[in-house]
């Protein structure tokens, strides 16, 4: 018993440095989202899920589900398309290396790229136009929700590539050499076969790709100037509108709000992740 | 067959005209010195130059962003290592059953935006007073928690292919002292999960605007939101060279460490 404990003792400093500062910041915002905005007698987090506030929450629910569905739609076929092309190695290790670059770009320089491709005074705005698709007219605009969808791609698709890879890569071409000595057509093969197999990937994918969407905020931050309906944008506001408006519970509600969906979200994808490992030993 | 190779290489020059025209665009928005309206043929070699990188480069503003940036890299960088070398170690020689201890509260930032940790720092640290927000370098801590996912999975990685107890008991049964076993044994074994972890990290921390910008602290990226509109040609050349940077960086790490999908999203977060 006494060893016990002590050889938990060498873990302390970890430990009391993630407690410190990680898991009390994170404790702080939840006591402060259970305390009441001023003149009201609800919780905070209760006021958050109604009305105006509520539609912050939704809008980023709702550009996170797009992003995520486009961005695993696309991965996948990425990463279809390069182990199928396997006979260019060159090819898919260019690709798989941009991947994991791409994946972890992101911030205000990614936000600066698109500005220069899709802005008002883009490069491709304006390409566009010559061959009469005019952007603006269509109602296009780079800080808006398709605008801000699109950007997000550049590090979704990757991100979702570099998930599939191994689960494409273990669709061992003898299942498929099997199906079809047995008569089954391509679509057979990928509707009981292929596709089965893949989706604890693809749903997991996505539920990753979900998250990182979310929980992001300088892109859109840079994108719109600060003014973007995005929760993690708005959560800014009630922080620093805390002294005028007396309102800054609801900014820890925003806050404890985005934990509990991220919470949700990877624990749905670590779940699906280890199913599908298992499948592939 | 012949049909879905087609498709597929259809898909793949999509995707990739996709990844590289908006660096084309920001490119050459920062190197040449024609506005798009006036684009076209007869415009399309003229002026290019470099000006507004150098002049951007050489000012104050960026310098002091940019020493600051990297001094908070590398300190993130140390204290990291600090800790979780002896974490990693600990638990790969000493106590196995707690790997997925530390493992779990290494992954515990992901479910922690850094939007919603901002929240929480600027919440939890009124009780220590305002004094210790006030130095840019109260960051570090937070830096090293928001980088811990990927630099404990690197460092965990790297023992994880060998069995490093049993490589410590032989060096201690030979009569190595524990710290002839650590420089001798230990560490030149993780030399590959400790660049890896500490490039990460650099990369991480150059990159990090959310938590920056809320503390009112003046880093690489706080340059970029601040000098975007007094100066859009040269900050897009300084964000430009950001990319350039991490995508080195994150390049290099994809070589070193060869293992193929298991890449995790850091920087985006």
């Amino acid at each position: 018993m006494f060893r016990q404990t002590k050889s938990w003792l060498g873990l302390t400093p970890f430990t009391l440095f993630v407690a410190i500062f990680l898991l009390w910041p994170t404790l702080s915002v939840f006591r402060s989202a259970l305390q009441p905005v001023e003149g009201s007698s609800k919780p905070a987090m209760l006021e958050a899920i109604s009305g105006q506030y509520l539609s912050a929450i939704l809008y980023s629910v709702r550009l996170s589900a797009i992003t995520a569905g486009l961005g695993a739609v696309i991965g996948t076929l990425v990463a279809i398309s390069a182990v199928s092309l396997n006979q260019f190695k060159g090819l898919r290790n260019a690709l798989v290396g941009y991947s994991a670059v791409a994946a972890n770009l992101g911030g205000i320089p990614l936000a600066f790229a698109f500005v220069a491709s899709l802005g008002m005074q883009g490069l491709y705005t304006k390409l566009l136009s010559v061959i009469g698709i005019n952007l603006t007219d269509l109602g296009f605009k780079i800080s808006d929700f398709s605008g801000i969808v699109i950007v997000y791609l550049y590090f979704q698709i990757p991100l979702m590539t570099l998930v599939m890879l191994p689960a494409v890569d273990g669709l061992k071409a003898t299942l498929k050499e099997a199906a079809a000595s047995v008569g089954a057509t391509p679509r057979q093969y990928w509707r009981s076969i292929g596709v089965p197999l893949l989706s604890p990937s693809l749903l997991g994918g996505f539920l990753l790709l979900f998250a990182n969407a979310f929980s992001a905020y300088a892109t859109a931050f840079a994108l719109s100037a600060g003014s973007s309906k995005l929760v993690s944008v708005q959560i800014r506001f009630y922080l620093q509108g805390n002294t005028i408006t007396g309102k800054s519970n609801l900014g820890y509600a925003l806050a404890a709000w985005m934990i509990v969906v991220m919470v949700l979200a990877m624990s749905g994808y670590l779940g699906l992740r280890r199913r599908s490992e298992r499948w592939r030993r | 067959m012949i049909r879905r190779n087609l498709w597929s290489k259809l898909v793949l020059i999509v995707v990739a005209a996709f990844y590289v025209l908006p660096m084309i665009a920001m490119a050459r928005f920062s190197f040449q010195r024609v506005p798009v309206i006036k684009l076209g043929w007869s415009t399309l070699g003229k002026n290019w130059t470099i000006e507004s990188l150098v002049n951007a480069v050489i000012s104050d503003r960026f310098r002091q962003a940019a020493w600051l940036s990297v001094r908070l890299a590398l300190l993130s960088v140390v204290l990291g290592l600090l800790i979780l070398i002896p974490t990693t170690v600990y638990v790969h020689v000493m106590k196995r059953g707690a790997r997925s201890y530390v493992e779990f509260l290494s992954m515990l930032p992901y479910v922690v935006p850094p939007i919603a940790l901002v929240v929480g720092i600027s919440g939890a640290m009124k009780v220590v007073g305002t004094w210790f927000l006030a130095s840019p370098f109260s960051l570090v801590p937070f830096y090293v928690v928001i980088s811990l996912p990927f630099t404990f999975r690197s460092l965990d990685v790297s023992l994880g292919a060998i069995d490093l107890k049993t490589l410590v008991e032989a060096s201690r049964s030979l009569g190595a002292s524990w710290s002839r076993t650590i420089r001798s044994v230990i560490l030149p074994n993780m030399k590959v999960g400790i660049i890896n972890a500490s490039f990460l990290c650099f990369a991480t921390v150059l990159g990090e605007f959310t938590i920056a910008s809320l503390l009112l602290k003046f880093t690489l990226p706080a340059y970029l939101a601040e000098s975007q509109g007094n100066n859009p040609q040269g900050t897009f050349s300084v964000g430009l060279l950001l990319l350039v940077v991490s995508s080195l960086i994150f390049g290099l790490m994809n070589r070193l460490s060869k293992r193929k999908g298991q890449a995790f999203s850091g920087l985006t977060l």
